[in-house]
């Protein structure tokens, strides 16, 4: 029996099937961290060479300033020192999940969705709906949607191309949400499997709760970001073990 | 002619979705929601594309792709891939399963028209 053909390589799978590039500092760096042996230096090296990597990472060491001028850490080095590995790794993945939010909802459900600082949003009261997906493997951890029920039909209602009235039963809605869940969590378990943190996600799971409650476990480290459009409000949530086996 | 087009995903929103894009041209349709009834409706319908997910429940993507792959009668069926995976090293697996395309989620309906119309024939329906 012949010896399987050698897999083609990332660029021409790229070019056969119309991908688009992955930014080669993200998998440099996810890579890196990923073996968890990385050293430091070369870890700030890569981020320095990124002007949006070393942004966020001010950003994230600097959690109380309310702008550059204010940051007491201003290197890459002293950043990373305060963060921590565990860190890196989501700062160099949260930003493609988040334009994959954004792509996600833009191309399903024609809404554009602005990114909004978590803070700045007024936290949900009462029911709502949250989608959730789990991903077990090398990297552990889940990736949550959640919004007003209202803000749930609209986008089942937008992606079906329905008036909202129009819609069936919740399952409809749920079926929706979950989907959406399921390609950005997708997005970033992707991300993960190509920093060889292969893991597998689990199905999606719709729920309508009250008391929402984001559990960290010990060795998770967790990304919030808000989302507006009119009408709508999103939280997304990322928390992730990189580390778990 | 009519062409024949399973779609197999775990999400009926997905599958509305697929055949939303096909609404103008001439295809008839079929649909399964894993792996397993995938294979089943592959045999019995014969169809003359495949629009595949890859993540369900019961039989994955990969596993009904390989044993399309490995059936007399099917393995020559064109297949789309349409899934949110887009890991690189999975993808350059899947590849060489033998498959005619591969569609990234969140995906337009134009580009999987495009993609579709590459590997099989698709005639606008007749005006009524």
């Amino acid at each position: 029996m012949p010896a399987p053909a050698p897999a083609p390589p990332a660029a021409d799978l790229a070019k056969r099937f119309g991908f688009d590039p992955v930014s080669e500092s993200v998998m440099r760096l996810t890579q890196l961290v990923a073996r968890r042996d990385a050293v430091a230096g070369d870890i700030a090296k890569i981020i320095s060479q990124d002007k949006s990597l070393t942004r966020r990472l001010l950003r994230t060491a600097n959690p109380r300033a309310e702008s550059e001028a204010d940051y007491g850490i201003t290197t890459v080095e002293a950043g990373l020192a305060r963060i921590g590995m565990n860190w890196v790794l989501l700062l160099a993945m949260a930003d493609p999940v988040m334009r994959a939010v954004h792509k996600t909802f833009a191309t399903m459900c024609a809404i554009d969705l602005k990114q909004l600082t978590v803070n700045s949003m007024v936290p949900f009261e009462g029911e709502h709906v949250l989608g959730e997906v789990r991903f077990s493997g090398r990297a552990t951890g889940l990736v949550h949607l959640r919004m007003l029920p209202a803000a749930a039909t609209l986008i089942a209602a937008r992606l079906l191309s329905l008036p909202p009235e129009e819609l069936g039963s919740p399952s409809e809605v749920d079926d929706v949400i979950g989907e959406l869940s399921n390609i950005v969590a997708g997005n970033f378990k992707s991300n993960l499997c190509d920093a060889k943190l292969d893991c597998k996600l689990s199905p999606p799971n719709i729920t309508r709760t009250t008391d929402f409650k984001l559990q960290k476990p010990s060795g998770n480290v967790v990304e919030r970001a808000g989302f507006h459009a009119p009408e709508l409000d999103l939280f997304v949530d990322i928390s992730v073990n990189p580390w778990s086996e | 002619m009519s062409k024949k087009i399973l779609t197999v995903d775990d999400s009926k929103t997905i599958r509305m979705i697929i055949q939303r894009a096909f609404r103008a041209h001439d295809c008839a349709f079929c649909e399964a929601g894993n792996g397993e009834e995938g294979l089943a409706a592959a045999a019995r319908e014969k169809p003359d594309l495949i629009i595949l997910d890859i993540t369900m429940p019961v039989m994955d993507g990969i596993t009904m792709l390989t044993k399309l792959r490995q059936d007399p009668e099917l393995k020559v069926t064109p297949v789309i891939m349409l899934s949110a995976e887009s890991g690189r090293d999975s993808i350059a697996k899947i590849a060489q399963l033998g498959i005619s395309d591969y569609l990234i989620k969140p995906f337009k309906e134009e580009q999987l028209l495009e993609k579709a119309g590459k590997v099989i024939p698709l005639t606008l329906k007749a005006a009524a």
